[in-house]
């Protein structure tokens, strides 16, 4: 990348830091409600620009072990099950789907109660 | 806007011989669809708080409009079952809509005070049974009272579900399995009930007795009651306390022996359990809808765009359920 300093995480958090110290105790309740998924939503886009290629990678890594195709994707898994063309009983499969829905909340909602239940 | 709203409310109450004064009218944050306002009615010798029930009238997929959610309430209360009272029921034609009037009950129905508040201690280890007798009885309201809902069988329900799923042309491989899954489960061989359709913590209201009132009933239809069980058991409605598996709050023994106490068809923990996944994949579908009408262009609004990163809680919590042992 060609960019100087703050990255596009840095500028990202400096928002998500304004808007909950310097907005937030200033609005309405509805509004601050508001403020707050705001707040969520820019920390999802911090934890994928920060971590989405390593999470999508393993995903992505364990899928080729199991079907095979030179550039295997999550679509194309969605289709092989639907056209129970994959053992649904498959260990594998099972395993599989288990890191692709862990990986996608470990960006989406980190503190997701079952998340933290199944890391513990 | 709300003098004319004011001067509405006030009409339409003469119609139930209720005349006074409007006072202290302020919106209450509801549903995304529904506007809800509380006020209160000075009369003569004293003052009653009520609340107000608006809906845009347009019946949505899965909604009914709001002034079928009062006949229906109505009946419900016949038999009853913990529902507020209403007062008054307009039609979209009148001066207030597609709305009705019941009367306000004292309570909380915010889920996560509701769960911390001191107020609410001795409550919660009740409202697991006590939810489980009232949706129970509502099980049991004669439905041929009831023409105006959609009658839809469980494999109705769940194709419906994939195919609004499959229109929004994001594959997923969880969503596939658990379409596969759910096609090959036993749903309980009910007989076809009033389905509240949303009954969970949230759409609740209690007091430091317990429960009090079922409110929200906008996608009540008629079907398999089960569904109702295994929706308020599952891990979206628990609000972090993710080891009661009722509602955040109780344990699956109480609700079911509250069930089984008054219904005839008694149920176990496994028909529960698969409801629940079908509640759960129901909960992804309506994230999934809520997303789109941001992706679509139909609203710009932040919220409906962060949705549909919810989706993926409900892909891990299917995955807990059928890989990983979870309750």
């Amino acid at each position: 990348m060609i960019f100087d300093k703050p990255s596009s995480v840095d500028l990202l958090a400096a928002i998500s830091h304004f808007l909950d110290t310097k907005i937030k105790p200033e609005v309405p309740a509805h509004l601050a409600f508001k403020i707050r998924i705001v707040e969520n939503v820019l920390n999802i886009v911090i934890r994928e620009i920060e971590k989405g290629d390593e999470l999508s990678n393993e995903v992505i890594n364990q899928l080729q072990g199991l079907i095979a195709a030179d550039a295997p994707t999550i679509e194309a898994l969605a289709l092989l099950i639907k056209d129970e063309k994959i053992d649904l009983e498959d260990q594998d499969l099972k395993d599989l789907l288990v890191t692709l829905s862990k990986n996608k909340i470990a960006v989406d909602n980190p503190n997701y109660s079952t998340f933290k239940k199944l890391i513990k | 806007m709300t003098e004319e709203l004011s001067k509405a409310l006030q009409n339409k109450l003469l119609e139930v011989n209720i005349e006074g004064k409007i006072l202290n009218l302020v919106p209450l944050t509801g549903g995304a669809s529904k506007e809800i306002w509380r006020f209160e009615v000075q009369t003569n010798h004293e003052t009653k708080e009520y609340i107000l029930r608006k809906g845009s009238g347009i019946e949505g997929p899965l909604a009914i409009k709001t002034s079928d959610e009062a006949l229906l309430q109505q009946e419900v209360r016949k038999i009853k079952a913990p529902v507020p009272e209403i007062v008054a029921v307009s039609s979209l034609e009148e001066a207030l809509g597609d709305s009705y009037i019941m009367k306000f009950v004292e309570g909380e129905s915010i889920p996560r005070k509701v769960l911390r508040d001191a107020e609410f201690k001795d409550a919660l280890p009740l409202l697991a049974f006590q939810c489980g007798e009232a949706i129970a009885k509502i099980h049991e309201v004669d439905v041929s009272k009831l023409d105006y809902l959609q009658e839809k069988t469980p494999i109705d329900q769940l194709n419906d579900l994939y195919a609004t799923y499959e229109s929004f042309n994001q594959p997923s491989p969880v969503f596939e399995y658990t379409y596969l899954w759910l096609k090959d489960q036993d749903f309980g061989d009910t007989q076809s009930s009033l389905v509240h359709g949303d009954f969970r913590l949230g759409n609740i209201i209690v007091s430091k007795l317990g429960l009090e009132s079922i409110i929200d009933w906008e996608l009540a239809h008629i079907g398999n009651p089960l569904q109702d069980l295994g929706w308020i058991c599952g891990n979206s409605w628990r609000f972090g306390q993710n080891e009661k598996v009722v509602g955040g709050f109780g344990d699956l023994e109480d609700l079911l022996k509250g069930y089984n106490s008054i219904s005839q068809f008694k149920v176990n923990e496994h028909l529960v359990r698969t409801w629940q996944v079908f509640g759960t994949f129901r909960w992804g579908v309506i994230c999934l809808i809520q997303a789109s009408a941001h992706l679509n262009g139909s609203v710009n609004s932040v919220e409906k765009a962060a949705i549909g990163r919810r989706v993926s809680e409900t892909e891990l919590d299917i995955a807990d359920l059928l890989f990983l042992g979870g309750k």
